[in-house]
């Protein structure tokens, strides 16, 4: 079984002012299939910029990057949306759902945008609500939800597509802490019953304690992996 | 299926702001509604000219002898329709046909005198070919025996003081050259739109007319009427091969001003279109470019879900044709009740002798023609979208980490 | 002065809106100047041909002979009048002339035309046709019996200059008038009325041959600037007889659908530059509505600060007033540059002279270059577009601070 994330020698450079930044340097790393992994590390360590390079939303400086055994650091912007659209599921820290769809559009706006047939987006989207807990509440708009409640349309949104990699940045940085205790039982609970490979970035030790692997990061280098668990 | 999505997105996005979208959308209605009226209101004022034209003894073909459209006087006389011709005219596209004899004269009552060009005509044949039947306002028309019998303009009878009942005499060149006179009793006063007529016309019955100048069976004119004066080459090719050796001409060739002034009026009004749309063109691309700057958050986001850069540019585009739908949809609604409301025409019987300077009655009846509603609301959409095409290239342009990272 | 820094500065934050905005604004006020231009050259090119061929600055006439011109309707020793209102007046020309009917005759055809006596000496001061005598020569003296003719007439007439014309008509008297008179010269106005029905005769010979005594019909007055035209008709009022006899009219009353014509053609226009005009104003609308919506944080911090509503609505009004000084100006200097090029070149395309030409005017339009037609355009699109950033103004008063901070 190949694994679903890896990465070779990858290198990103920022240029500010024509001053070359180092973003992240020579990262070595395999994510298997069905990983609940955590990117740890300060502020700049490189955590957003690996996540954005394994999402295809950022192109790296060198080195490579294999997604479900393909190489996605040379792909053209239409080849990676088409990779996103298919493969990955994304959760932001915040902004995550588009404003002027209900929470069900939000979760059928991918399974709409792959063709699926709309009884087929009417049933996946009605039974990952309800495993998110959000029955109910399906027709509301994301300025009428709290915020937990848009991280897990968030979370359904993700996962409804049944991706081979869900990226999650920071995923529980504007939640308080049971409101982030039930976001990660439930990410928890799709990682284990639906096989979906988990990757976060992450300051909150409440999300690096649920996660199956800790991957450390300090100053674009990979400075520690353990596995927990 | 995507293309719902992407409808339903654009649709809801347009109405984030509405009072933004209201602004240009009325911007949008009123630029329609000013192309349509505008036309509407040209396109009246043209045909007006046109068919005063016509029924100002013009026809929508002539048959002269050659010579007479350039020198209209008795020497360039033709002799009465050959069989050939007779049967030429019978024709399903022919609703009316009569010859006249039209020639200067100079009608003189006991006190004043003036210059006219006398017509004698078939009473019965001018029904439907020409504006005389029709504009007697006192007295009666002509009839076919009506030897002595003269139909007067009011505008000429009251400059020589002359009217209903009274005798005047006719002055005119005959075939032999010397000056033939002969006195008529006005029977009829006609009134017309154009006051221009009621001073340029006496009209007499053609037998009259020929007798006096000793024209025998000979006219000076034959006019046509038709089914549709657009359509006149077949007939008038027919026509020419029927009556050789004389002069067909259709309305067009006969005053091609005319004509010229119609593709004058179209081009005016094609580029005035150009330049109400490109008026409301900035603020369209205005606003979808503020759309699409406080949007780029959420064009980021939905880049990272996987839509392709040519969809979000679809995306916008959809919003810019929706919003323009909208607009044109009110604009023609607006237009067309306008016109309902002034169906019956614009009195502008304020300016009459100026509109009659251009050949315009007093009364303005707006003419809707499908090729410019269709026209207006073309260009507004396809220039439109075209505009719309830099906003959209700019939101298909960013690149989702950067959009989604910036605040 | 420190609210006019602002907002400029204020302005200058999104560049390209400014732009945009500032465009369409000069857009529409350099087309304003241009088409204004074009029109009032046009007029004044219309009004200045029309009235220089024939017709005349202003008409002395017998009361009622404008809308009927009878003969009987004279005006008694009509030279003599003309003498007086040369001597009495600032008139740069005076002249008078009588008006018949007659039908004319050459070897082989014959029309209706319309004679008219002229003072041979007068008549170039207030008419081109003098000098427009293409064959020939124009009438000599006051009494010379000799005629001249219109081109298109002396055609159809065929004749030549040499050829003699019989003249038949009515007198004043309704005696019948004729006479035999050589043409000596032929004139070409361009205007085919003209061209193809008149005939010129000395006035002493005209009211020979029908009957008029000393009479005539029609006193031509010119003023020496045709913007100088209100005082030279008091003055013409004030000499003419007491009783209302006699009647001056300025050209509008005797050339009337001239004046509607230009009338009708004005009113059109505007109806299309004020609809233009509203477009444009909906169409840059957002831009000053979005300089407030955008900005109810900041303006919640300036509330919050002690700044008045009032002092806010000023900024955000003067930023609305500065943008549109800015498009006009561009607009005004665009519109202006070309009105200037066509000042120099002439206006015209082809179509245009043909149509012009039917009327007897060159087909060339000198735009009117002046300060009316550099700013009424303009300044129409100022006041609408001060009326319409009254809007995003008038909302700022009904922000309350916490509310507006609390905005994002």
């Amino acid at each position: 079984m190949p694994a679903t994330v890896v990465c070779r020698k990858l290198c990103k450079v920022y240029r500010q002012d024509s001053v070359a930044v180092p973003a992240l340097t020579d990262v070595d790393l395999v994510i298997p299939k069905q990983d609940f992994a955590c990117l740890s590390g300060p502020s700049g360590s490189g955590k957003s910029t690996l996540l954005n390079l394994i999402g295809g939303l950022d192109r790296p400086s060198s080195g490579e990057v294999e997604v479900d055994g393909r190489r996605i650091d040379r792909m053209r912007k239409g080849e990676l949306a088409e990779l996103r659209l298919h493969h990955i599921g994304f959760v932001f820290q915040a902004y995550n759902l588009i404003p002027v769809l209900t929470a069900r559009e939000n979760v059928e706006f991918v399974m709409q945008m792959q063709g699926v047939p709309a009884r087929e987006r009417a049933a996946k989207s009605r039974q990952i609500l309800s495993e998110v807990g959000l029955d109910g509440l399906e027709d509301r708009r994301p300025g009428e939800l709290s915020g937990g409640q848009q991280q897990r349309v968030a979370v359904a949104r993700a996962i409804v597509s049944e991706p081979s990699l869900v990226l999650a940045d920071e995923p529980t940085a504007n939640l308080d802490s049971t409101n982030a205790e039930a976001l990660m039982q439930l990410l928890r609970h799709m990682n284990d019953e639906h096989r979906v490979t988990f990757l976060f970035s992450t300051h909150d030790k409440l999300v690096m304690d649920h996660s199956k692997r800790l991957i450390k990061l300090h100053d674009g280098r990979i400075v520690g992996d353990e596995r927990r668990r | 299926m995507r293309a719902t999505l992407l409808l339903t997105l654009a649709w809801r996005n347009l109405w984030r702001h509405t009072r933004r979208t209201v602004l240009i959308v009325i911007a949008v209605a009123l630029g329609v509604w000013s192309m349509v009226i505008l036309a509407a209101l040209a396109r009246g004022s043209m045909e007006q000219q046109i068919r005063n034209e016509i029924l100002n003894l013009t026809g929508h073909v002539q048959i002269h002898a050659p010579g007479y459209r350039d020198d209209p006087v008795i020497d360039h006389r033709m002799v009465p329709p050959s069989p050939a011709l007779r049967a030429a005219l019978d024709d399903p596209a022919v609703t009316a046909w009569a010859t006249r004899v039209r020639v200067p004269a100079v009608v003189a009552s006991e006190r004043e005198s003036a210059g006219v060009a006398l017509v004698g005509i078939d009473p019965e044949g001018e029904r439907g070919l020409s504006f005389i039947p029709g504009a007697v306002v006192e007295g009666r028309y002509l009839a076919p025996d009506d030897g002595a019998g003269l139909l007067i303009g009011r505008k000429l009878a009251e400059r020589l003081e002359t009217g209903l009942g009274r005798r005047v005499v006719i002055m005119s060149q005959d075939v032999d050259n010397a000056i033939a006179d002969r006195g008529f009793r006005v029977v009829g006063v006609f009134d017309t739109d154009a006051p221009g007529a009621e001073t340029a016309f006496v009209f007499v019955t053609r037998a009259a007319a020929q007798a006096m100048l000793k024209l025998g069976e000979q006219v000076s004119e034959l006019a046509v009427m038709t089914t549709d004066r657009r359509r006149l080459d077949a007939l008038t090719a027919r026509l020419k091969a029927a009556a050789p050796g004389l002069d067909v001409a259709s309305w067009a060739e006969a005053q091609p001003l005319l004509v010229v002034t119609a593709s004058i009026t179209e081009v005016v009004l094609y580029i005035w279109f150009a330049i109400v749309f490109l008026a409301m063109s900035f603020g369209l691309v205005n606003t979808l470019l503020m759309a699409v700057f406080e949007r780029t958050r959420e064009i980021g986001l939905i880049q990272a879900l996987g839509m392709q850069p040519r969809q979000v540019l679809v995306q916008v585009l959809l919003e810019s044709l929706l919003l323009l739908a909208v607009g044109l949809a009110i604009g023609n609604a607006l237009a067309w009740g306008h016109l309902a409301w002034i169906r019956d025409g614009i009195d502008l019987s304020a300016f009459a002798e100026g509109m009659e300077m251009v050949g315009v009655s007093a009364v303005l009846i707006p003419q809707v023609e499908a090729r410019d509603v269709l026209g207006a609301n073309l260009l507004v959409l396809v220039l439109g979208s075209i505009a719309s095409l830099y906003p959209a290239w700019r939101a298909a342009r960013y690149v989702p980490v950067e959009a989604l990272t910036r605040v | 002065m420190i609210t006019l820094r602002l907002a400029w500065r204020n302005l200058w934050r999104h560049t390209r809106r400014t732009w945009l905005t500032v465009s369409a604004i000069a857009f529409v006020a350099a087309l304003l100047v241009f088409l204004i231009a074009i029109q009032l050259g046009a007029y004044d090119m219309m009004i200045d041909t029309s009235l220089r061929v024939f017709p005349g600055h202003l008409q002395v006439q017998r009361a009622g002979y404008q809308d009927k011109p009878q003969m009987r309707a004279s005006v008694p020793a009509v030279a003599a009048v003309a003498e007086r209102l040369r001597t009495g007046t600032g008139a740069a020309a005076v002249a008078a002339r009588a008006f018949g009917f007659a039908l004319v005759a050459s070897q082989d055809r014959s029309y209706g035309v319309q004679a008219v006596g002229v003072e041979p000496a007068r008549e170039p001061g207030v008419s081109t046709i003098p000098g427009r005598v293409g064959e020939g020569r124009y009438l000599a003296a006051d009494d010379a019996q000799e005629v001249v003719v219109g081109a298109l007439l002396a055609r159809n007439l065929r004749i030549g200059v040499g050829d003699e014309l019989v003249l038949l008509g009515s007198g004043r008297d309704g005696s019948m008038a004729a006479t035999v008179l050589p043409v000596v010269g032929i004139f070409t106005t361009g205007a085919p009325d003209i061209d193809r029905h008149m005939v010129q005769m000395p006035l002493a010979t005209f009211q020979d041959v029908f009957a008029m005594g000393d009479h005539g019909h029609v006193i031509v007055v010119n003023a020496r600037e045709l913007d100088a035209l209100g005082g030279l008709l008091a003055e013409v009022r004030a000499l003419l007889p007491a009783g209302g006899e006699l009647v001056a009219l300025p050209w509008e009353e005797v050339l009337t659908g001239l004046k509607q014509l230009m009338q009708a053609d004005m009113v059109q226009n505007w109806f299309m530059y004020l609809s233009l005009i509203v477009i444009v104003t909906f169409s840059i609308l957002n831009t000053f509505l979005m300089a407030v919506l955008e900005r109810t944080r900041e303006f919640g911090v300036m509330l919050a600060l002690g700044l008045r509503p009032l002092r806010i609505g000023a900024v955000v009004m003067l930023e609305s007033l500065l943008l549109t000084l800015l498009g006009l100006a561009i607009g005004i200097a665009v519109g202006g540059g070309v009105v200037v090029y066509y000042y120099f070149a002439g206006f015209t395309f082809q179509a245009m002279e043909e149509i012009y030409a039917q009327f007897g005017l060159p087909g060339v339009i000198v735009p009117e270059l002046s300060f009316v037609t550099l700013t009424l355009g303009p300044a129409v699109i100022l006041a609408f577009t001060l009326l319409a950033s009254l809007y995003p103004a008038l909302r700022i008063r009904r922000l309350q601070p916490v509310d507006a901070m609390r905005a994002v």
